[in-house]
């Protein structure tokens, strides 16, 4: 009954849904793109790219966290680099403004999990057959309408895999807002992994109330894991 | 090698090493935080100890803070005692909260050491009912450290600087933004440094005495949050996110002043090249009666475990240093800039030492004396949760909201956090 009470809580729910309502679906939409772009066999130096974009995925999580926690500082290489090319007038207080915050949290886990996704998106891209596509252009459908009628709807099993661990990541998130924010400005990046460290580690201990919040995660993941289920089977 | 030989030697090494397990029984094991503070001064102290006693041995395990409160959290909480040190170091913050969340896992030491000889706002938070856990260590007393460089181009004298409250400080705020482009202060909303030491001036915590809550009415928190947002609102501040950019920011000149506790010495000095501009003043004073010019932020204190095996040697380890030596403060001042708490060594001749990077200011001896005029508050057991549920209405607070409004918010929104 505290949980519903608790204005902590409350906050982590909310910005934990926040991170999955936008994140997770920028980044099934910026993979999809980016694998059908590396799948065009047209084409060049495509190992390259595809280990370009893939690399972010074996970095370590509290290492990359580091290193975007100093991007992004006031007078960090992001802020330099924006001010260079003149699209702001002064720097933006990326980590010390709340809603800047939860941009550099999402900008941070699109570049860390995009790979990831993309490497699931494309191995499926290379098992429809050629003769699809090929059937297609002699029709005349463009290559726009091709990825929406041929290759999604191909890829639907796949995709329903990447946004249920996506959204069960983003659930478990902690080490991005651990390292970058800590939580704040104004626990504005607390998410409910963060939370319930919190009520263990660091506030007096309560380990019964802590696990009481990891049931939440529990529950959310499976609804939202059965919700999509849903969704993909009506399509 | 002969195979006779090899025997010899297995068994002579073997012998060996059971003789230092034997010795190993009466090592020591210390957690603390900090190489250049607290670990120093720990290893300063064996060392001293050593030469009355030679079979003494002690390591101290070095890891940051927050990682020594959640083992310690965890040990305690799961019952596990063969992995804890002997000693430990606990901030006095959360002093309260370990020792009240495990009752009976520290060991009493009034039987031992002569409480009276240490300041007595420290061995406040260190003690429940009669009882009086660990030995105090280090002060947080606060100043209000600047440059003189950047002041004096806004035309401001060290003299100026003496005796402010915090409007006057914000005024001179405008004055060096507006001469020098350089910020008067860093600020970070979830910073609870500036807040702290602030309430703790105007002599009232997020606590009263009995322990319940002291939010809605607390006129120092009040006064507290106006002067924040008045701040905020001089556009005099430079935000920042974290220690390591609070840090940054004054280490590259970024800022004016820094409002302290005076363990911050150390991260200061760390840039050579500033040395000789910087001074230290007594903290700005709220708007209060009886608001003093004088506060505490941070600083630490050892605790004996009470599961220890070498209880009775980490006690008297701990009694005959850091409650009888000193000397040893006194090196410990000079070379670390750690000021004790312990009394009688407060009027040793390395408090009257001129500070060159200081620009010859004896800085010491103006801490020790703003020492004893630090209001005495009861940090309780919920510090952190408070400061938290404070931080998450800042924005509110800045963008105009009545101070009394949130305050109440908060205490209500809190009734559901500490249960």
């Amino acid at each position: 009954m505290r949980l519903f009470h608790d204005p902590m809580f409350k906050t982590a729910l909310l910005n934990t849904l926040t991170f999955l309502v936008i994140q997770v679906p920028i980044m099934i939409l910026l993979s999809l793109a980016i694998s059908s772009c590396l799948n065009s066999p047209r084409l060049k130096y495509k190992q390259w790219f595809r280990l370009a974009i893939f690399l972010p995925c074996v970095t370590s999580l509290v290492a990359y966290s580091i290193l975007f926690k100093s991007m992004f500082e006031l007078d960090g290489v992001i802020n330099s680099f924006l001010l260079f090319l003149h699209i702001i007038d002064e720097p933006i207080a990326w980590l010390a403004d709340p809603f800047w915050a939860k941009v550099t949290i999402i900008i941070a886990i699109t570049w860390r999990w995009t790979g990831y996704n993309m490497i699931f998106y494309l191995s499926a891209m290379q098992n429809i057959d050629k003769s699809v596509y090929e059937a297609a252009r002699i029709d005349g459908v463009s290559p726009i309408k091709q990825f929406f009628f041929i290759t999604v709807p191909l890829l639907k099993p796949v995709i329903l895999f990447t946004s249920i661990t996506s959204t069960i990541g983003t659930l478990q998130l902690f080490d991005e807002v651990m390292n970058i924010t800590n939580g704040g400005p104004a626990n504005s990046t607390l998410t409910l992994s963060l939370y319930i460290y919190n009520l263990s580690f660091s506030f007096v201990p309560n380990f019964g109330y802590a696990a009481a919040v990891s049931y939440v995660i529990v529950a959310f993941a499976a609804v939202l894991a059965l919700l999509q289920f849903k969704v993909a089977k009506d399509r | 090698m002969t195979t006779k030989n090899k025997i010899t030697t297995l068994l002579l090494s073997t012998s060996l090493s059971l003789a230092s397990c034997a010795i190993a029984a009466e090592e020591l094991t210390v957690w603390a935080w900090d190489p250049n503070f607290n670990v120093a001064a720990m290893n300063e102290a064996a060392s001293r100890y050593q030469q009355t006693h030679a079979d003494f041995s002690l390591t101290v395990m070095d890891s940051g803070k927050e990682d020594i409160e959640q083992k310690l959290h965890t040990m305690l909480a799961s019952g596990i005692t063969n992995s804890l040190p002997d000693i430990v170091l606990i901030e006095d913050y959360n002093a309260q909260k370990f020792l009240q969340a495990y009752p009976g896992s520290f060991a009493p030491m009034q039987d031992t050491v002569d409480y009276s000889q240490f300041a007595p706002y420290k061995v406040g938070v260190m003690s429940i009912n009669k009882n009086v856990y660990g030995i105090p260590f280090d002060s947080g007393v606060a100043g209000l450290f600047y440059r003189s460089d950047y002041l004096s181009q806004a035309g401001y004298s060290e003299q100026d600087m003496q005796n402010l409250d915090w409007d006057q400080f914000i005024e001179i705020g405008k004055q060096v933004k507006q001469k020098t482009g350089v910020n008067m202060l860093t600020y970070d909303i979830n910073d609870v440094v500036l807040p702290h030491i602030m309430m703790q001036s105007g002599g009232e915590w997020f606590f009263k005495e009995d322990g319940s809550l002291n939010i809605a009415d607390n006129q120092a928190l009040k006064e507290t949050l106006l002067t924040i947002k008045k701040i905020n609102d001089a556009k005099i501040v430079r935000p920042t996110s974290g220690w390591s950019s609070f840090v940054g920011a004054f280490n590259a000149g970024q800022v004016a002043t820094v409002t302290s506790g005076v363990w911050i010495i150390g991260s200061i000095k760390s840039v050579e090249e500033q040395a000789g501009k910087w001074r230290v003043a007594p903290i700005p004073r709220l708007k209060l009666e009886g608001a003093k010019q004088a506060s505490n932020q941070g600083g630490s204190s050892w605790y004996v475990l009470n599961a220890s095996a070498n209880k009775q040697a980490a006690i008297e380890f701990l009694n005959a240093t850091f409650a009888h030596d000193t000397d040893m403060y006194q090196k410990l001042l000079l070379e670390r800039g750690a000021l004790a708490t312990y009394l009688p060594a407060s009027s040793g001749a390395a408090y009257a030492e001129e500070a060159p990077f200081f620009g010859g200011q004896k800085v010491f001896q103006d801490f020790a004396k703003w020492v004893g005029e630090i209001p005495q508050v009861q940090y309780g057991m919920f510090t952190q949760e408070v400061d938290n549920a404070i931080a998450a209405e800042i924005p509110a607070l800045l963008k105009g909201e009545p101070v009394d409004d949130i305050l109440k918010r908060v205490e209500n929104n809190l009734k559901y956090q500490i249960m």
